[in-house]
């Protein structure tokens, strides 16, 4: 009889595992692990991306920007695509968004009215 | 005038101590929007509280577009009014600044600058390293002027789009002409055209770039009546553009380019990455390279001369 550790990896054998190979930790008992670490690590990460783009930033006029700001911070963490709903999906887990009060950030832009000027340089004529 | 510890001049009536009413706040109500100094330069601002203390008018102020971390107590003597000519100091000192701007971020990164070919940059440095030092007094002053130099996403308008934007300048300013609304195609029609050309270049994963265009759409919709029309245009928007209708239904080609001119100042307002920054950076730009590609199809060549309120008559068919 083998050792208990390889044991385990005779019942490992349907995952296409061959019986002869020895003392190798059978990776799909440990799988299980990574894949709770992995969700750990995702949500570690998405509330560091938070501290750059608030979530409450998400209800005002910038908030397809920092969804596409929060989209580039996990891709580049993980080096995979997030789609914009799987971002939101995420967020969920911490924030009702639609609960989140938009900051008083979007009447300074827009509260002043202003007649559209072009700057200075377009009427510099360079030859 | 009974109230204990309030020795201030000029003020009547007042409330009881602690709560003095904005009117009686000094030169700066709360609420009102003013320019501050902080560091070098002088930064848009608005007055959140204001308080007397020790017979000193105390003012509590955000900077505009950025964090609340940066808010604080400053006294009358970094306050300016928000005036043109206050306004032109302001920009006095950030052309002042422009110029020491490589040196700037060669010197807060600890490393040594670059070899640089023009020697005036190297005495600009010795400069700043004397008469600049507060800058550097605490790092967080360094990080908000090279968070500022950065923070301006830069769109490069393609030329021939400056000149549609100097001729509807023209056409608007100088020849009273209008652009004939409702536009086709209009700003969702091309923003939806672009989508689809990149779908077919790119084939998948375009959720970036319709993200980005998302939010072209939204801006444009709550900026146009802000900030990107002329003035002999407001009549005309209010006769277009009711209640719950997007402009981006109704405009064009010409106000989306006039979004792109005022992106800038718009982007600063949201934190975003640097690295971030700069593939937004490349796909605007994208964008813009399309509305040039088919300018001749987007944009108008001639505005419509005829005045509405004129009546009838002066058809543009000679």
């Amino acid at each position: 009889m083998e050792a208990g550790g390889n044991g385990k990896e005779r019942e490992e054998e349907q995952d296409g595992m061959s019986v002869h190979s020895p003392c190798k930790a059978p990776p799909s008992s440990a799988s299980s692990l990574p894949k709770e670490q992995s969700q750990v690590e995702l949500e570690l990460r998405l509330l560091e991306a938070l501290e750059i783009y608030p979530p409450v930033k998400l209800r005002g006029i910038h908030r397809h920007f920092v969804l596409y700001g929060l989209m580039e911070f996990l891709r580049r963490s993980f080096d995979r695509y997030f789609s914009p709903d799987e971002v939101l999906q995420l967020l969920d887990r911490f924030y009702n968004i639609e609960m989140l009060k938009p900051d008083d950030e979007e009447s300074e832009i827009l509260g002043h009215e202003e007649d559209f000027t072009l700057p200075q340089s377009y009427f510099v004529k360079e030859e | 005038m009974g109230s204990s510890s309030k020795d201030d001049s000029g003020s009547d009536g007042e409330a009881s101590s602690g709560d003095a009413p904005p009117s009686n706040s000094g030169l700066f109500s709360e609420g009102e929007r003013v320019l501050a100094y902080h560091g070098p330069r002088i930064y848009e601002a608005k007055v959140q509280r204001a308080e007397l203390r020790k017979k000193e008018w105390r003012y509590f102020v955000h900077y505009l577009g950025w964090n609340k971390n940066w808010d604080e107590w400053i006294g009358t003597d970094r306050l300016l009014k928000h005036t043109e000519e206050n306004v032109l100091k302001q920009q006095a000192l950030e052309k002042k600044q422009g110029v020491d701007k490589s040196s700037k971020l060669g010197r807060s990164a600890q490393t040594k600058p670059k070899v640089s070919t023009d020697a005036k940059v190297d005495k600009e440095e010795q400069k700043n390293n004397v008469t600049k030092g507060k800058k550097r007094k605490s790092g967080s002053d360094i990080e908000k002027d090279n968070f500022s130099v950065e923070k301006l996403v830069k769109i490069q308008i393609p030329s021939t789009l400056k000149k549609q934007l100097l001729d509807d300048w023209e056409y608007v300013t100088q020849q009273d002409k209008l652009v004939k609304l409702p536009r086709s195609p209009n700003v969702d029609d091309i923003l939806t055209k672009y989508l689809e050309y990149r779908s077919k270049k790119d084939g998948m994963m375009t959720d970036s770039v319709g993200e980005i265009l998302k939010g072209i759409r939204c801006y444009f919709d709550k900026a146009l009546p802000v900030m990107l029309l002329y003035k002999k245009e407001r009549q005309q928007y209010q006769d277009a553009v009711k209640n719950d209708t997007s402009p981006s239904t109704i405009y064009g080609a010409e106000h989306l380019l006039r979004l792109f001119v005022k992106l800038p100042e718009l982007l600063a307002y949201v934190n975003i990455e640097e690295e971030t920054l700069t593939r937004m950076q490349q796909k605007l730009l994208d964008f813009l390279k399309f509305l040039q590609k088919n300018q001749s199809t987007f944009f108008l060549s001639a505005y419509d001369g005829s005045k509405v309120s004129e009546g009838k008559g002066k058809g543009k068919d000679d």
